[in-house]
């Protein structure tokens, strides 16, 4: 029996309205992402990037197609299931971080396992050992506004693997990053990937970021232009 | 981590205003406990100034002078009580029981040498008995009535300010009182005023008198008393001796009604009623008030907060709980609030019982009343419960907001 893959969406569409103009950001994209796979998303701004990744991480729905997240039609999760789907399943990185400024970097990493009914010692446990994997051993008790922008976003990437996701879905993760720390970070999240086989599916149009990628899907105007494999030209 | 620490962390995060929303709950919570002390001191004050003021905390009458009247000077001396003494020992037997005085009514005329004449309402009662009953006359000129019985010709009356205005007479003056024996025949008695009194209620001062009850037996020929005023040693146990007495007194004939002082006074009635009202026209000024402040309140901080909600959601949060979150928030403001107002209504209440402060007498009184606020340990919970349920609405337009957040959108907002 094969293993189905982490991502299957169909013929995805997505509209907007802004007032009276009904704008489809998505217009029929096909992808398939397997287990394991690391892929960047890139695409000029407005390309639909962004409305993929919430789609694939079903904080949206879709208006047409099909998505089918490891096996499960996403048609057939109502709103709770799709909670408990993200819960569980998904990881999720923000380019401005969205770290709870009221939570030290320890009980921001704490957050996916406390919603997973995890008991207090083995969610600061875990919590350090993610921390302590991403670089952060020396900065459990800080809360965010003591962090750099870098040590943010890692903060934000244990937040996303700690209660060991299928994917993760990086949303333009180095926006705000100088280009050193986004290469720091972008190498993290390949890292992970490896060591824990953990898909990572990364937004961005940092040229540089997207010539490192094993795959690159290149959206123009809501449709796929290019799915590349391999290592860039 | 909990859900509840980390509502209380996010109040932490915008000082000032949460600082200003605790102020505004506090402040409501402390206005309620002043005015349900006052309202407590005025009806504890007002009790027992009608209880030791004459009216006891039960009577003893004959149904028949009972039936359809409720008023404490309208009990004929044709329904009166023929064995009050063995009725008083009766009584006095009983637990919790301070003392049962007979006071005997009477009505008529009064005129003195220099022809003025004014018409009366009496009540003659036993000195000594109302004294050990905590009765209070409230003797202004002269002295009060001697104790002992008076002899034939020696009889002493305590008169009101007005009525004796009204007779142009002082204390050691003589004047005559006449009034109709149960017979209907008419009978006079000479006096000399004791003393001159007030009742406190304006009305009354330009009627009332009181003499001894063998005074008043001698001028309406008379053996019997109106009734026997009941007093108890404590106020709240007056439901449970009026039980009791009612079925100590059941079989007996004619038969006899036991009344409690509520029933006599339709005065306190609506005076409770009128305060009541005004405790829960202002509570529901104090509800709007804090209701209004604190949901702006809250509404700022859900709005300030949509991108991190909308986070919460994506990371797989449920709707309930992050609507909980912000309900949560409320009531530890609600929460801290009570407690903060409890701890300022309890200073304030000790600060003005420390000031002494008097007050103009109210309509219909002479006297003027002190200001006194009682700590009512009721409402010390019931604020804090009330500013719970106050701030749990407050919360109900954010935490319906945060319900139907959509994520992406929350997402994206700046």
């Amino acid at each position: 029996m094969t293993t189905p893959p982490v991502f299957d969406a169909r013929g995805l569409v997505k509209r907007y309205i802004l007032g009276e103009t009904t704008v489809e950001a998505l217009r029929g994209v096909d992808l398939e992402v397997s287990a394991g796979e690391v892929l960047v998303v890139a695409g000029p701004s407005g390309s639909g990037k962004s409305t993929l990744l919430h789609l694939l991480g079903t904080l949206d729905e879709p208006d047409a197609g099909s998505l089918t997240l490891a096996g499960t039609a996403t048609a057939t999760m109502n709103e709770r299931a799709r909670t408990l789907f993200r819960r569980s399943r998904l990881g999720f990185v923000f380019q401005t971080f969205n770290l709870l400024p009221v939570l030290s970097a320890e009980e921001n990493v704490e957050l996916p396992l406390w919603l997973a009914g995890v008991g207090a010692r083995e969610r600061r446990e875990r919590a350090r050992a993610v921390l302590a994997e991403v670089g952060l051993e020396h900065r459990f008790g800080h809360r965010p506004d003591q962090l750099s922008g870098g040590e943010r976003q890692r903060v934000a990437i244990a937040r996303a693997i700690v209660h060991r996701p299928l994917a993760v879905l990086a949303d333009e993760p180095t926006g705000n990053l100088d280009s050193e720390t986004a290469t720091e970070v972008m190498d993290l999240l390949m890292a992970l990937n490896r060591s824990r086989e953990t898909v990572v599916v990364v937004s961005t149009h940092d040229p540089a970021l997207i010539a490192r990628a094993p795959r690159r899907v290149v959206l123009r105007d809501g449709r796929i232009a290019a799915d590349t494999r391999g290592a860039a030209a | 981590m909990k859900l509840a620490l980390l509502a209380l962390r996010n109040l932490a995060r915008n000082r000032r205003r949460t600082a200003i929303s605790l102020a505004v709950v506090a402040t409501g919570t402390a206005a309620l406990l002043l005015t349900a002390g006052f309202v407590a001191f005025s009806f504890e004050g007002l009790s027992e100034a009608m209880i030791h003021g004459g009216l006891g905390h039960l009577e003893i009458a004959r149904q028949s002078a009972t039936e359809g009247r409720t008023a404490t000077l309208e009990r004929s001396v044709a329904d009166g009580l023929d064995d009050w003494q063995a009725l008083q020992q009766q009584v006095e037997a009983l637990p919790g029981v301070l003392a049962a005085a007979p006071t005997l009514h009477v009505a008529g005329m009064a005129s003195t040498a220099a022809g003025r004449s004014a018409a009366f309402l009496g009540v003659a009662g036993d000195p000594v008995r109302e004294r050990r009953m905590g009765f209070t006359v409230k003797v202004r000129q002269g002295v009060e009535m001697a104790d002992a019985p008076p002899r034939e010709g020696e009889d002493q009356v305590l008169l009101t300010q007005g009525l004796a205005q009204t007779l142009g007479v002082g204390p050691g003056d003589r004047m005559t009182l006449l009034a109709v024996d149960p017979d209907g025949m008419l009978n006079a008695l000479d006096v000399t005023v004791a003393g001159l009194i007030t009742t406190g209620v304006q009305e009354l001062d330009t009627r009332y008198l009181r003499l001894h009850l063998h005074s008043a037996q001698r001028l309406l020929g008379t053996a019997s008393a109106s009734n026997l005023l009941v007093t108890l040693d404590r106020t709240s146990r007056t439901d449970e001796a009026l039980h009791r007495l009612r079925g100590v007194l059941a079989g007996h004939q004619p038969p006899l009604a036991v009344v409690p002082w509520t029933e006599r006074a339709p005065f306190y009635r609506q005076v409770r009623a009128l305060y009541r009202g005004i405790f829960w026209f202002l509570g529901s000024i104090v509800f709007a008030l804090v209701v209004l402040a604190t949901s702006n309140t809250l509404a700022m901080a859900v709005m300030e907060r949509v991108r991190e909600l909308g986070t919460l959601r994506a990371l797989g949060t449920s709707i309930g709980q992050v609507a909980g979150l912000v309900g949560l928030e409320a009531l530890w403001l609600g929460l801290i609030g009570g407690v903060l107002g409890d701890l300022l209504g309890a200073a304030l209440i000790v600060a003005l019982n420390w000031l002494n402060i008097s007050m103009a007498p109210p309509p219909g009184a002479v006297d003027p009343i002190e200001l006194r606020v009682l700590f009512v340990p009721e409402a010390f919970v019931g604020t804090i419960l009330l500013m719970l349920a106050v701030l749990a609405l407050a919360a109900v337009g954010p935490v319906l907001r945060v319900a139907r957040l959509r994520i992406v959108e929350a997402l994206a907002h700046t």
